[in-house]
């Protein structure tokens, strides 16, 4: 699947977006945390943190670490704060 | 028998009458304190005391009110700010507007929490307000002055320990949706800038050395260290290291960047116009208010001395919402906008609907399309001194579309007459349910009800009845923070909001505040500000969007529609759950 970091998530990764293998959004958030030790502000153990959100294919926001994901798959990483 | 004033107030606020030249100093009880705090809240109870609801929002005898809260010179970081609340002449229901640094502690320190303008002094002036002592002096010199330069003229020639807020050519030409500037910020929507322009007014000058004491000072203190190490934490590195420029991409990916004049929820050129491109090209510095630790101000250099200050706001309504991707251009916009003293986000949505009018053959100005930066700049030129077509754009999009006929009303991208800011409604159901309910229109920073889109707690696409207790969660918290007044871009540093603004009250006031109060204080602001739209003849009708963003589904996004009589749902679930 896709992985597109924005914001500061991308600032930290040092990459706009990437392709890994994994089932479930914990999974893959503890790829990412393995991949990208810079990551460590924005994930703890399978999840993100507070301050950060992920999104399914640009329309479904997901926290769940069970969530099911496909190869056909692209998770967004942003800020959840969005104020302007 | 007179009570003492509480702590963190001095218990009165000082009313000028700039048609006599003459001050008085009008008590503020603890109950009004207690109840409102100061900002938007005690602005609210000030305007409705002054009965500013039923006047003109220019008449000479409309009251224009500069208000600061509690905290305002504690030690508690981004605390120096200050509201300007009055009726607005674009949407002739209240506005409340935020700005932030010395003006809010040297007003402060004039002795008094809040200052309550009205009349129109002789000719064109600067008031004054030295220590709670007032005077007028000609400013013809400044007349046609940008902002920075009224600023900075000023400041030269009374003292560099005066703080001075001003207008710029905009607010002396009554542009609807002029601004008040101060230290390069503005109080920025809804026109308060003409209102201080209706009163011969160019800038008001202050200074003083009145300190209100703490209850609790070492605990203040110890609090306020905490809260500054929190705002260093990854809830404001967005603020801190891209500003919020960095919602650009963000938006444009989830397909809510609102482009053309929300004829689309993308933009092609999106990329050139981001923050991580952009620092590419111009060579950045940071800034912040004072007394504030996130430091957000990322301002960009456009090769010559001044740089200019970049937001997300400005960024969108100037850049995609015109069609504009030229960085240049969106920056030399941006500063043109900060001379003029015009608010962005109007002056952007009603440039687009023009550009929009004008495609549509309904509006003679073919100069003026989409895409075109040359365009978008003579425009600006135009509101700003109300020249040729600025003159009708000066009005604001609303009234522009009531002129041009065609029912354009259907796509001039307001609520109540303001302009909306970015975020595009369709795909942001529990947003577009804040900006119709909006008491000063559509708005951003009255209601953050895009946070609950961006989560997973509802489904963007489709709000459900649901959403409405988390439009009003997000509504009740602006309204408290706007009367701390505290930044918002802080919230994400505060675990239990209620609960530290209690304890940030007790220990400046010594009031022994607890969350449930504060959540009680936040709703009485809300109906304090809907008292007064009552008042200035708000109807239910004024609760919703313009057509084009009912029944019919966003460009590329089949799944991002909003029907008129599911918005007329969760409007009618709103009034409900707020017992009106």
């Amino acid at each position: 699947m896709r992985v597109e970091f924005f914001g500061v998530s991308r600032e930290r990764a040092g990459v706009a977006e990437l392709e890994l293998q994994a089932d479930t959004l914990g999974q893959l958030m503890t790829a990412l945390a393995t991949r990208f030790p810079s990551l460590d502000e924005l994930i703890t153990g399978d999840r993100l943190r507070s301050s950060f959100v992920a999104n399914l294919n640009g329309d479904r926001f997901v926290s769940d670490p069970r969530t099911q994901l496909t190869e056909h798959d692209c998770v967004l990483i942003l800020s959840a704060d969005a104020g302007g | 028998m007179t009570t003492p004033t509480p702590f963190g107030y001095h218990g009165c606020y000082l009313r000028i009458d700039v048609s006599r030249g003459s001050a008085e100093r009008v008590p503020l009880t603890e109950t009004v304190l207690r109840q409102f705090l100061g900002g938007s809240g005690l602005g609210a109870w000030l305007l409705l005391e002054e009965g500013g609801a039923c006047v003109d929002a220019l008449a000479a005898d409309a009251p224009l009110a500069f208000v600061f809260s509690p905290l305002v010179g504690s030690p508690l970081t981004t605390s120096a700010k200050f509201a300007v609340v009055s009726k607005s002449p674009l949407t002739d229901r209240i506005n409340d507007s935020l700005a932030s640094s010395g003006f809010a502690i040297a007003g402060k320190r004039c002795g008094c929490d809040a200052m309550v303008i009205v009349g129109r002094a002789p000719e064109l002036s600067t008031l004054i307000i030295d220590d709670g002592r007032v005077r007028l002096e000609p400013a013809e010199d400044l007349r046609g002055a940008a902002c920075h330069v009224a600023e900075t003229t000023l400041k030269t020639r009374l003292g560099s320990d005066y703080q001075v807020a001003s207008i710029g050519p905009a607010g002396e030409h009554l542009v609807r949706y002029a601004t008040i500037s101060h230290d390069g910020r503005h109080a920025g929507r809804g026109g308060s800038g003409a209102v201080l322009g209706s009163k011969n007014l160019k800038a008001i000058a202050v200074r003083g050395t009145a300190r209100c004491e703490w209850a609790h000072p070492r605990e203040l203190t110890e609090y306020s260290k905490t809260l500054s190490k929190r705002s260093f934490g990854p809830a404001t590195a967005k603020y801190r290291e891209l500003g919020t420029a960095a919602n650009l991409l963000t938006f444009n990916r989830l397909g809510v960047l609102p482009t053309r004049n929300f004829q689309s929820g993308t933009f092609d050129e999106a990329v050139s116009l981001s923050p991580e491109e952009i620092r590419q090209t111009h060579s950045r510095t940071r800034a912040s208010c004072v007394a504030c630790t996130i430091g957000c101000e990322h301002i960009y250099s456009l090769g010559d001395e001044k740089g200019v200050r970049l937001e997300y706001e400005s960024l969108f309504a100037l850049g995609p919402l015109c069609g504009v991707g030229d960085p240049d251009i969106v920056l030399r916009a941006s500063r043109l906008c900060d001379d003029l003293g015009i608010d962005t986000i109007s002056a952007g949505g009603t440039i687009a609907f023009a550009m929009e009018c004008v495609e549509r053959g309904w509006l003679d100005e073919p100069w003026l399309s989409f895409g075109s930066g040359d365009a978008m700049l003579r425009a600006l030129e135009l509101i700003g001194r109300r020249e040729g077509v600025g003159n009708l754009l000066a009005e604001g999009s609303r009234r522009a579309a009531h002129a041009i006929g065609h029912h354009s009303i259907a796509f001039a991208p307001q609520v109540k007459g303001l302009e909306i800011p970015g975020y595009e409604p369709r795909a942001l159901q529990t947003m577009a349910l804040g900006f119709a309910v909006g008491a000063r229109g559509a708005d951003h920073n009255r209601s953050g009800a895009y946070e609950v889109d961006f989560s997973d707690k509802v489904d963007r696409k489709h709000a459900t009845v649901d959403a409405v207790h988390f439009a009003i969660e997000t509504e009740d918290k602006a309204a408290l923070m706007d009367s701390l007044i505290i930044c918002k871009f802080l919230r994400g540093v505060f675990e239990d909001f209620y609960a530290e603004a209690a304890d940030m009250l007790r220990c400046v006031t010594g009031w022994d505040a607890t969350a449930d109060e504060c959540r009680e204080t936040a709703r009485r602001i809300v109906h304090a500000k809907r008292r007064f739209n009552l008042l200035a003849g708000w109807t239910p009708e004024e609760d919703t969007l313009p057509d084009r963003f009912l029944d019919t589904a966003l460009d590329g996004d089949p799944a991002a529609v909003l029907s008129r009589e599911h918005l007329g749902t969760l409007v009618t679930e709103y009034h409900r759950q707020r017992g009106w």
